[in-house]
């Protein structure tokens, strides 16, 4: 039915239950069930979920670019969507490198996400 | 399926797929309007319309069914888009096959046609984009419609004759075909008849309606089911891994398709399938399908489905065009055969018009 992908609330389900997801896994959790409790998008319940986690060590800046990549999802076909985590595991990358230089903590929270962004590319593509 | 349960699938459709607005003027509709709808068809910046027995009306933001264009909600484009993603799951990529195939299956069985932009990439279609209108198809199986048909299709207490089923478009050739397959599967102690291991190709998901690999009919507890392949395909993995008695598709009349089903006749296994015709002569006229009808080792039932009236009847021929049985809806058939698409026509009183079909089967109808 799915042909080769599967829908992003499993998607995120699986990320969630993920032992290495540290604090995004709670965040992709809550995301996948909004999603399918209430049939909002994923760039609606995405954001729903990062704002009410706002202890996140994490700027204005960077709040604002992960809304812009929870629009993102879902929206396109598969091609379009691996463009779209390409770009954002790249922008990613530039951001663990500048926390890193900044703060340790954050660096981690950082690494954890393009690690999750990672696999959000290979279960996208299973 | 029983009305409750059927019910119940068209309350988790409208909850779990259609946008506010849509939802409220559905929901807002009379109980007995809702249960009759067969289609709810979605338009970019056009009314809202339901789809019912032979007719069809817009529907008012508050659910009330009008003749007038004027009268009906005007679905926006940004509402339509949002059917799409909620039809989608909101994810886009994982049903583009389906999306490439023009029709996504939803839960419940029901499935949705798209149209918009279509999208080709080294000549094949990879997609489809600005989205313009959405046509949702409400499942309803009708178990037991067959009851009566299915008797003269057995033969003895565990074979069954080759048999095409034919009519014009939206006369209940599928609905007829899901229920012969549950009741030849599951077995019939009435007539003391054993289940047989049938085998269903569903190119176009419309038998099982299969959402995530369950089958959203029930087809009987002897069906394997193929879904999304071609029929050529279908019956070649079918012979190879599941050794059915009886294989069953839907639509015949693809390039390939004689040879498919000659396959399967050349292994002893049996055909039950469908075609679009509007008589016997007209299918026997196609190229490649039409000699599977031509006595000798083609088709030994044929059973011929139309209205007349608003009256539906069914004639069951064998290979020799000789009738076997002919029944209607005043005559022996009262088992829920006549509950496809008719009754509609009661509830509205003035509906109007008469079935998809009825101006086309003029010729064939029995009573003229």
């Amino acid at each position: 039915m799915c042909g080769l992908g599967i829908p992003l609330t499993a998607a995120f389900e699986n990320i969630g239950k993920e032992t290495q997801s540290g604090v995004w896994s709670e965040i992709f959790l809550e995301c996948s069930r909004i999603m399918k409790e209430e049939h909002l998008s994923c760039g609606a319940a995405w954001r729903r979920v990062l704002s009410e986690n706002n202890s996140l060590p994490l700027e204005d800046s960077d709040y604002m670019d992960l809304y812009d990549f929870g629009e993102m999802l879902g929206k396109s076909d598969r091609f379009n969507q691996e463009e779209v985590l390409e770009l954002e595991k790249e922008k990613l990358s530039a951001l663990e490198s500048k926390a890193r230089e900044a703060l340790e903590v954050r660096g981690k929270l950082y690494r954890n996400l393009g690690a999750l962004t990672g696999a959000a590319v290979v279960i996208l593509l299973i | 399926m029983n009305k409750a349960t059927s019910c119940a699938n068209l309350e988790e459709l409208i909850n779990d797929y259609l946008p506010d607005r849509i939802k409220l003027a559905i929901k807002g509709m009379d109980i007995r309007f809702i249960r009759e709808m067969e289609e709810i068809r979605v338009r970019a910046g056009l009314p809202l319309m339901g789809v019912f027995s032979g007719y069809d009306r817009f529907i008012g933001p508050n659910g009330v069914l009008s003749d007038n264009p004027g009268n009906g909600l005007i679905v926006s484009a940004q509402e339509l888009r949002n059917l799409f993603y909620l039809l989608c799951e909101h994810s886009v990529y994982a049903y583009q096959e389906d999306i490439c195939r023009g029709f996504i299956t939803l839960r419940g069985g029901h499935r949705a046609g798209i149209c918009g932009t279509v999208v080709y990439q080294d000549g094949r279609i990879t997609g489809m984009k600005d989205i313009s209108s959405v046509c949702i198809r409400l499942s309803k199986q009708m178990k037991g419609c067959a009851g009566e048909v299915v008797k003269s299709i057995i033969r003895g207490n565990q074979d069954i004759y080759n048999t095409l089923i034919l009519s014009p478009p939206r006369c209940g050739k599928t609905t007829l075909l899901r229920d012969i397959c549950r009741l030849i599967s599951q077995g019939m102690e009435s007539l003391n008849f054993r289940g047989l291991r049938t085998a269903v190709i569903d190119e176009r998901s419309e038998l099982a309606a299969s959402f995530g690999g369950i089958p959203q009919n029930d087809l009987g507890p002897r069906t394997d089911i193929l879904d999304g392949c071609r029929k050529k395909d279908g019956i070649e993995i079918m012979l190879r891994g599941m050794a059915p008695q009886v294989i069953i598709m839907d639509e015949l009349g693809g390039q390939y398709d004689a040879e498919a089903v000659k396959m399967a006749w050349n292994a002893g296994v049996r055909i039950i399938a469908t075609a679009h015709a509007f008589n016997l002569k007209d299918f026997k006229g196609r190229l490649g399908v039409g000699q599977l009808a031509c006595g000798g080792e083609g088709f030994e039932r044929i059973i011929l489905l139309g209205m007349n009236n608003g009256k539906r009847w069914a004639k069951v021929l064998d290979a020799d065009d000789n009738e076997l049985s002919f029944l209607d809806q005043n005559g022996r058939m009262s088992d829920g055969f006549f509950r496809l698409h008719c009754h509609g026509l009661k509830v509205v009183g003035k509906a109007g018009g008469e079935a998809a079909c009825s101006s086309k089967i003029s010729g064939d109808n029995p009573e003229s």
